[in-house]
């Protein structure tokens, strides 16, 4: 336990200092903040123009009730959200990948296997050092974000947002970490490092890109810009009872994304932030009952991640000349 | 408890078809600097490996400070320091955070304390709160022996240690390396083709030749054995020359 930590402890002091690492995140950061920066904007002009627009119609003397417009303050993260999914991921291959190659590449190896460490400490240490690195980072950007929806966006939050955020939160951690975990497990088990990181990016372009490309490919919805549905202006109780007539095919193209651990994030993500319209304005109840497959998938992709590292991070494997 | 630092019997290392290492049977006693002599690619960096934990034998035994390299590695270990050919630390991470590390990993219960002594001893203090990317490679070489000397081990393995040294780094080390076998008792074991460096440091020798050992005996003794040659060197030759590879 005290190489554990004495390992974790040193990867967090090293990775903090290093610039490359401190650029990636600063980068990600900068992204995500900005476009929830940009739909705050928005959000709060078009909250500004309903507010003027009902002192106009009062002025005039307008007995007409004017419903509000449907804005949903934590659909602003959309954006936010999907970098997160695509390039944060993609930084979490560089940084898991990272945590490996140094060690090969500069022949520190030697020196931590000549002393008496516990047979899984080593990848233990790299791995509780991913964690607690993502943890920070979606700690400090979810912080970042939910501010800059209160003050740029003047959005009123209420209690249940903020459990819906660091439930969000959470499955981001998750996520992010298994990214790096899945990096770090293919970099120790390939003789070059840099082998392990072309794997790591094949597996994260067909994971993160790929199948869900082909899911939205297959959504019938989405075979005209603005949809296929809208288009035809059919509403939302037509457009299921069409659907329900292709359930086979349905299956078929959920099955295909399920395939992919991305979805399993985006999925409850999505809904407990109300992006998905079928969970907007649900309790968590319904969010949960309707979502925690997904959860319970990515906690097992998560699972396997830090099991295959645990198990490619040992003395035999990692001493293999390149 | 044995007499012997460093015992090995028929030990053997193959990779693949090619035998690197062949029935290896070697005695090194307490309080030596051990010379392991060879020329490129002779089993001398696999003969390290073996004996520091980092590669397994094919087949054979090895003992270092009396416990099993295979069944007590980790006894092994915290009885060992190592100094690789090539020694790398983490470059973000100064001198003495890198030291602290490591003496943490060995289990060394007052790591400052033990660090300022390992500096003192291979007279490197004044530059722990360097990083060390900024240093040169005879500063690393020295960084490198204090971080193998933190546990005080036993037994201190180099793996040519002044490899790429200037000739004010190499008389450096040397004086380091007899200061370290001499105030604090430790076996010294190194691997070098530096022939004048070794009739310098060691008290004995070991000559590898394609895998395997074709002599052994103290510098003293092998220097008054062949008369006729004029330095180690032309012995050295004299003995690789008379073994059939």
């Amino acid at each position: 336990m005290t190489s554990l930590i004495t390992l974790c402890g040193k990867e967090l002091r090293d990775l903090s200092r290093n610039r490359s690492v401190r650029l990636l995140i600063l980068f990600l950061a900068v992204v995500v903040v900005l476009s929830v920066l940009v739909a705050a904007a928005d959000f709060r002009t078009k909250t500004a123009d309903y507010t003027s627009y009902l002192a106009a119609l009062k002025a005039s003397g307008g007995a007409v009730n004017a419903p509000p417009p449907d804005l949903f303050p934590l659909q602003m993260l959309r954006a936010g959200m999907e970098y997160l999914e695509i390039v944060g991921s993609l930084f979490a291959v560089i940084l898991g990948y990272g945590l490996i190659a140094k060690e090969k590449n500069n022949g520190t190896l030697e020196l931590l296997f000549t002393r008496p460490l516990a047979r899984h400490s080593f990848a233990a240490g790299k791995i509780l050092a991913a964690l607690i690195i993502w943890t920070a980072v979606t700690a400090a950007l979810f912080a970042v974000i939910t501010a800059a929806l209160l003050i740029a966006g003047n959005a009123p939050l209420t209690g249940t947002d903020f459990i819906r955020l660091i439930i969000a939160a959470g499955h981001t951690i998750i996520y992010l970490t298994l990214w790096s975990l899945a990096a770090l497990a293919l970099a120790a088990l390939t003789r070059a490092p840099a082998t392990g990181l072309v794997l790591a990016l094949v597996l994260w372009l067909v994971v993160v890109l790929v199948i869900p490309q082909i899911g939205d490919t297959m959504d019938p919805d989405n075979q005209i810009p603005g949809g296929l549905f809208a288009s035809l202006q059919i509403d939302k109780a037509h457009e299921h009872a069409v659907m329900a007539n292709f359930t086979g095919y349905e299956t078929s193209r959920d099955l295909i994304e399920q395939a992919s651990l991305t979805k399993q994030y985006e999925r409850p993500l999505f809904a407990w932030l109300g992006i998905k319209d079928q969970y907007n304005q649900q309790s968590p109840a319904f969010v949960w009952a309707g979502t925690f497959n997904h959860t319970l998938w990515l906690l097992a992709g998560f699972a396997a991640a830090a099991a295959a590292a645990l198990l490619a991070g040992t003395r035999d494997k990692l001493l293999r000349k390149a | 408890m044995t007499d012997m630092a460093i015992e090995t019997s028929a030990l053997a290392k193959t990779y693949g078809s090619k035998q690197a290492l062949e029935a290896l049977s070697l005695e090194v006693p307490r309080g030596e600097i051990f010379g392991l002599l060879g020329h490129n690619g002779a089993g001398k960096t696999t003969t390290v490996n073996i004996l520091t934990t980092l590669l397994p034998a094919s087949s054979g035994t090895a003992r270092i400070a009396g416990h099993d390299v295979t069944t007590g590695a980790d006894r092994v270990r915290r009885s060992i320091g190592y100094l690789p050919e090539n020694v790398h630390f983490y470059d973000n991470l100064t001198l003495t955070e890198n030291l602290t590390f490591f003496a943490r990993l060995s289990g060394v219960p007052d790591p400052a304390a033990r660090i300022a002594a390992a500096l003192e001893a291979v007279d490197f203090t004044g530059h722990g709160q360097e990083k060390m990317s900024s240093f040169s490679k005879g500063m690393r070489q020295r960084a490198g022996i204090a971080q193998a000397i933190l546990h005080e081990p036993a037994v201190l393995f180099l793996d040519e240690p002044t490899s790429g040294l200037d000739p004010q780094g190499v008389a450096k080390l040397r004086e380091i390396i007899i200061s370290l076998n001499q105030s604090l008792g430790m076996t010294v074991f190194m691997n070098t083709h530096l022939l004048a460096e070794v009739t310098k440091t060691c008290t004995s020798i070991g000559i590898l030749s394609s895998g395997r050992l074709i002599y052994q005996n103290s510098v003293a003794a092998t220097l008054g054995a062949f008369p006729d040659q004029a330095s180690l060197e032309d012995i050295y030759l004299h003995i690789e020359a008379g073994t059939p590879s």
